[in-house]
């Protein structure tokens, strides 16, 4: 009954009658967009003018073929090239010199490197759409569409959010050709295939998957083909969209697909058999399955020596703990605790609490937000003054509020050192993660001191056990335990160590460099250096 | 099969660790001190005989039905009524170890650390967590411990060698003043820990290499076997003849160690790590207890069953003693009849019966065929 | 959302959120705020009367340094920073309970780190008193012993001028290993041993310097105090406390000064890396023990005019020394074994773990045999260095020339 009210005041106040999509609209006599096309110009051209009434950038540009035939040039302002467009087609059209009555065979001879055939009147409309102008000639059913779509475009730079000290420079945009043809120029073998769907019923997003074929897993690909065409919305604007409708767990704090704007990283996961999903429009793609480890590798670690790689990495998972059980364990030690603390710095820590108010546990609760909205605000302001703004924030907010005596010292250093922390994770989605797990372990740590963070903790690691990413055990090679993925879960071994792929992949074959990749001074330069 | 799920042997030993050695850490060595003194280190070499005893039990067992655990083939050896009898006792069996079990670690907090809080929030709150795990099932609890276990052990390691400066080998001496007699009495008590390993007869049938079940439940004794010769060893050369009037020798050890005056009091991490491992020994005992009345009840799924279970498990960690001392009392005297009879005997009863029983039908196969 | 699945998730909402308030409000039972507590950093007691006993604590206030200094890490040492606090009661833990009657703060034993019992008390017994300290599980087996002279109380309201208190005046001291380190562990340890007999190192006030109020001073440990099974029955100065060390592997720090023969001046000496060890021999019913001991010696000062780079020098000076730490054994020999007939330094442990079926047999009659353990001591001293310089000897020639 309340959905028949609304549906009733939508008609007053919009003085329709239950409207329907314009693709549904029902006229007796005109074509609709599910019929073919006519053999007559006029036809065609009233049931497109209809379909795209009030839309004043669709230009139909009528001509004559060779002065002779009437034909008709649609195209969307602002999508298509125009130069080429006059160029290559009206004059190449305009100016044909012929007797002859014309054949559609005219139309394939345009010097248009990508010409497709069109019959249906919801294919010039998708082919509109998506920036092709399409020809279509009187007395023929058939028309051509040219792929002469050009709109302005940003160009090529650094992602913002994922930048190296060494490492390529270039990130994906927001056109998904220029997308795909990133890829290919990374990855330059053939059996770099794809295929793709349109998803969104206004938006019509093209989604390309690709994939490398040979190492990826057959049934990983129509898994991810399933839940993908599964997919019915309004619209896709960004990969989160898809990545919410296709992954297992949506209750689940941590992500089960990364994302990332650099096709590096993405190459270098297509490379280990995963499946690269690009949208159009925008230039982060989702890489799926995943493990837990995925998101503390950073494009970084693999450019730099194997040492460095390692030692970051380990330093990242101790900041890993520190984001997420700092505040925590400051909170139990203090409050349950005591007896841990030494002496000196017990005193001390209890000097600086003297005045203040609350308890521990609130202190820390008000801390914690306080730094979560100063981070989140930073993000709005403009670059300029964004880092100056938040850091400065922080250090004379935290400052204000232990003079005034709202918090202690010690709170202050404890926030700082776990954002801190919490910057060290590479993916923000992870970040975001844990950042969001603090403030339940903080309040069982208020609770019951240590065993609450233990409880925590272990409450998290069963979650992490029991959930998949697209049937891959999310805490990959650890659990259960595969000995040789280890080596680039703990550590980053070198590059000539690693040598089979990991077990993602469908194919049997699992090496992926030859044996005695190793390598060492020459032994044969060295023996003749020491003869001279 | 009710549950989908498969775990590797690894996986099973790394879990069955734990599964024994949480709680001994606690109290036994206390109760072993007692009776063997200074050779209080040899008595879990003599305690891992039942360990080795049980796992090549359940194996055999497990060989002759590959699929069944041990609540179902009680009723395939022993027939139908008194197969569920038996089923039944071996539940109730199981439960009330596992309430003991809570029982024991929310002694053991309430007692060091949180004297104030009520024993029930604290047993509320580790059973709602190894719910969790056990509504994950098998493969689940079989990765948890994957990550948990080592960790764990080495932070035990790693306790142990931070009370090497303080250890006096003089203590171990005189070396077996008495004979054997007195490892042996103290080795009692902890058989009846290791004889806990019969739990494996419900996890073979999940292996994915059934036959490594047996190689991997050895390297499980033996290394639980380690660890409590490790426990012994360092209580009786830290305390000496101490060590039996301690309630906790491990915490007090603990709370013992001080290196530059900086690494000290650090009593609240043992606590933490033992927490973890007692939850995998939970969680484990709490996972066959569901199954096996799963399987009792012939349910398709064991889900529905886990949070009953668990606020079942909570009273009975309330009613299965009134007080710190009589439990204690109890698992010194009437639980190694208790346990063994259940764990050990009645396996190897079952055993023969169904040796039995195959050769029987085996001759009945080649009569008639 | 029809009204019927609205009304379900409702109820699960109500449920939640209750449960969460349940979770939050039951409230932290066990929570104690860090100002909430009063630390106790030592604990004294003394004897009232035959059934009563005074229990005082040495309490560390921290005093907010001022609000708006704390970024400065500003912590003035205050005037009385420390407070001392006391009640009488039977046991330790009913004093404990009236004492918390008189403190707004919850008394907290986490970092009690001494213990001071009075001499008196301690000539009572001791065990029954320790007990409540192995009992607490906040209270740690390594907090130290002390007995003292004068009365705990007293020595609790000293105000040392070094350190932040008396504890950790008292714990530095001992770390320094200039007497016996009794922790409490090693004193049940020693109660618990073959012989019974413990040591606890004993305490006494250190006059206060010239212009120095009464109470800036501190404690120091001027002997130890010789237990019989618990109780006291006697005490040695530090000089004999070495000997004793000596037999019980315990030496860490020592100077010996010896007068070499037909030499005027002394020879000081450092003792490094000593260890001994104790070795049971029972002779035809005799008891025996051996004491091996060894150690390095460098020489810290010489006033005498003898060459120290001479090797038949340095040889004499060895067997003067060894000679010299004999008599210290010796005395404490003397002392301990003989008069007080306690037997601190694990010998009843030692034949037991050497000669368990002997010791079984014989044990009723320590009390005999220990005073008539006949200990011989063979020592191995060598000199090992002496010192960057030596200027006597370099100046003695040409003195000898000018003469």
């Amino acid at each position: 009954m309340i959905l028949d009210w609304k549906k009733r005041m939508r008609k007053v106040l919009f003085k329709t009658s239950d409207k329907k999509l314009p693709l549904e609209q029902t006229d007796e006599k005109a074509l609709t967009a599910q019929d073919n096309l006519s053999n007559s110009l006029q036809e065609n051209i009233s049931a497109l003018k209809s379909i795209y009434s009030k839309c004043p950038d669709v230009i139909f540009r009528t001509f004559l073929i060779g002065n002779s035939q009437k034909a008709v040039l649609i195209y969307i302002e602002g999508l298509s090239n125009i130069e080429e467009m006059d160029k290559n087609v009206l004059s190449a059209l305009i100016n044909l010199e012929s007797e002859n009555w014309l054949d559609y065979s005219v139309l394939e001879n345009l010097p248009v490197s990508n010409i497709k055939q069109v019959n249906k009147i919801q294919d010039v409309i998708n082919q509109i759409s998506t920036g092709n102008p399409v020809v279509l000639i009187d007395q023929h059913s058939q028309g051509v569409t040219l792929g002469l779509a050009k709109w302005e475009k940003r160009s090529i730079e650094e992602p913002s959010a994922e930048s190296v000290v060494r490492g390529p420079r270039d990130g994906f945009t927001e056109t998904l050709s220029v997308n795909i043809s990133l890829l290919r120029r990374k990855l330059k073998s053939p059996d770099l295939k794809m295929f793709s769907m349109n998803i969104g019923r206004y938006s019509q997003t093209q989604v390309v998957v690709m994939y490398i074929d040979g190492l990826v897993d057959q049934t990983l690909l129509e898994e991810i083909n399933n839940r993908l065409s599964r997919i019915d919305v309004d619209g896709i604007l960004e990969s989160g969209y898809i990545e919410e409708f296709i992954e297992d767990y949506p209750f689940s704090p941590f992500p089960q697909v990364l994302n990332t704007e650099r096709p590096d990283v993405s190459s270098a996961n297509l490379l280990e058999g995963r499946v690269v999903i690009l949208v159009d429009g925008t230039p982060f793609t989702i890489i799926a399955p995943i493990t837990f480890y995925s998101l503390f590798q950073a494009a970084e670690d693999y450019y730099q020596r194997f040492l460095m790689g390692t030692l970051v990495r380990w330093l990242r998972y101790a900041f890993l703990l520190i984001a997420l059980l700092l505040p925590s364990t400051y909170v139990a030690i203090l409050t349950f605790h005591q007896e841990m603390v030494p002496t000196t710095l017990l005193i001390s820590v209890a000097k600086s609490r003297e005045e203040i108010p609350f308890p521990a546990l609130i202190e820390a609760l008000i801390m914690e937000v306080t730094f979560e909205a100063l981070r989140e605000a930073g993000l709005r302001l403009p670059k300029q003054i964004g880092s100056a703004v938040s850091i400065v924030g922080a250090l004379v907010i935290g400052q204000a509020a232990v003079s005034a005596g709202l918090v202690s010292a010690p709170m202050v250093m404890v926030v700082a050192i776990t954002g801190i922390a919490s910057f060290s994770i590479p993916r923000y989605n992870a970040a975001i993660a844990i950042r969001m797990l603090r403030f339940p372990i903080m309040f069982m740590a208020g609770t019951i001191g240590l065993l609450g963070i233990m409880l925590s903790l272990l409450t998290i690691i069963i979650h992490l056990s029991t959930i998949r990413s697209f049937g891959v055990p999310y805490l990959g090679p650890m659990a259960p335990m595969k000995g040789n993925e280890m080596k680039d879960v703990l550590i980053r071994a070198p590059w000539w160590s690693l040598k089979k792929r990991p077990r993602l992949t469908g194919s049997g074959n699992t090496n992926r460099q030859s044996y005695g990749q190793k390598p060492g001074p020459a032994q044969e330069d060295e023996q003749e250096m020491n003869k001279t | 099969m009710i549950e989908k799920g498969k775990i590797s042997g690894s996986q099973m030993a790394i879990m069955m660790n734990p599964a024994i050695f949480a709680t001994v850490l606690l109290l036994v060595p206390a109760i072993t001190a007692k009776h063997a003194k200074q050779d209080m280190w040899l008595s879990p070499i003599w305690s891992s005989l039942m360990g080795f005893l049980a796992v090549f039990l359940a194996y055999k067992l497990n060989k002759i039905y590959p699929r069944n655990t041990l609540i179902e083939y009680c009723e395939l050896i022993l027939g139908k009524v008194l197969g569920k009898i038996l089923g039944a006792l071996y539940l109730f069996f199981y439960f009330h170890i596992t309430g003991i079990i809570v029982r024991e670690y929310g002694e053991f907090v309430s007692g060091t650390f949180l004297p104030h809080t009520p024993m029930l929030f604290i047993f509320g709150t580790m059973i709602l967590v190894c719910s969790f795990a056990v509504y994950g099932g098998l493969e689940v609890i079989g990765r948890c411990s994957e990550m948990i276990v080592p960790v764990v052990l080495f932070l035990y390691l790693v306790i142990f060698i931070m009370l090497l400066k303080d250890l006096d080998i003089r203590n171990m001496f005189p070396l077996m003043a008495n004979g054997l007699a007195p490892s042996i009495k103290g080795s009692i008590v902890p058989q009846s820990w290791f004889s806990e390993y019969i739990l494996i007869a419900f996890f073979l049938p999940y292996l994915t290499n059934r036959e490594k079940g047996l190689k991997w439940g050895l390297i499980s004794v033996a290394s639980v076997m380690f660890f409590i010769v490790l426990t012994n060893f360092t209580s009786l050369l830290l305390f000496g003849n101490l060590t039996s009037t301690l309630t906790y020798p491990v915490m007090i050890a603990t709370q013992y160690i001080s290196i530059a005056e900086f690494l000290e009091h650090l009593e609240a991490i043992v606590m933490a790590i033992w927490v973890a491992g007692t939850f995998i020994k939970i969680t484990v005992f709490y996972y066959a207890l569901t199954l096996g009345t799963a399987q009792w009840l012939k349910l398709s799924d064991f889900r529905p069953l886990v949070f009953p279970i668990g606020f079942l498990l909570i009273s009975f960690g309330a009613w299965s003693a009134p007080s710190l001392q009589e439990l204690s009392h109890f698992l010194s005297t009437s639980a190694p009849f208790y346990l063994l009879s259940l764990q050990i005997i009645v396996p190897f009863i079952l055993l023969i019966i169904a040796l039995i029983r195959n050769k029987f039908l085996r001759k009945k196969e080649t009569a008639t065929g | 959302m029809s009204n019927e699945s609205l009304q379900t998730i409702k109820k699960i909402l109500a449920l939640v959120f209750i449960n969460i308030m349940v979770l939050l409000l039951s409230g932290c039972w066990d929570r104690k705020e860090v100002n909430d507590l009063g630390l106790v950093t030592a604990a004294g007691i003394d004897k009232i009367s035959d059934k009563t006993i005074e229990l005082s604590v040495l309490l560390y206030i921290p005093k907010s340094a001022g609000s708006g200094q704390s970024m400065n890490g500003g912590s003035e040492v205050g005037d009385a920073q420390t407070l001392v606090r006391s009640a009488k009661g039977v046991t330790i833990a009913e004093a404990m309970s009236k004492l918390q009657e008189k403190l707004p703060r919850h008394i907290f034993w986490g970092h009690t780190e001494v213990f001071i019992f009075n001499e008196k008390l301690a000539k009572k017994g001791l065990l029954k008193h320790v007990d409540f300290i192995i009992r607490h599980p906040q209270l740690r087996e390594r907090s130290q012993l002390f007995i003292s002279k004068q009365k705990a109380k007293e020595v609790l309201s000293l105000l040392p001028p070094l350190e932040r208190d008396l504890a950790a005046v008292l714990r530095e001291l001992e770390s320094l290993k200039v007497g016996m380190e009794v922790t409490v562990k090693d004193f049940a340890l020693m109660v618990l041993s073959e012989s019974g007999d413990s040591a606890v190192p004993w305490i006494k006030m250190l006059p206060p310097e010239g212009g120095k109020k009464k109470k800036e001073t501190i404690a120091y440990i001027a002997g130890t105090a010789i237990f019989q099974k618990d109780k006291m029955v006697g005490k040695i100065d530090d000089s004999i406390t070495r000997g004793v060390l000596w037999l019980r592997n315990d030496i860490r720090l020592a100077t010996v000064t010896v007068k070499p023969k037909g030499a005027n001046g002394y020879v000081s000496l450092s003792l490094q890396n000593a260890s001994s060890k104790l070795i049971p021999k029972v002779d035809n019913g005799k008891w025996k023990v051996l004491l091996k001991a060894n150690a390095e010696a460098d020489i810290v000062q010489n006033t005498t005019q003898l060459d120290m780079t001479n090797i038949e020098v340095i040889k004499n000076l060895q067997h003067q020394l060894k000679k010299e730490v004999e008599n210290r054994v010796k005395l404490a020999l003397v002392h301990v074994q003989k008069d007080m007939k306690a037997d601190i330094f694990g010998f009843g442990d030692t034949f037991n773990r050497k000669y368990p079926d002997l010791w079984k047999r014989d044990k009723y009659r320590w009390n005999e045999i220990f005073p008539n353990i006949e200990v011989t001591i063979d020592l191995d001293i060598k000199i090992r260095r002496q010192g960057m310089n030596s200027v006597l000897s370099a100046i003695i020639p040409e003195e000898v020339k000018q003469k």
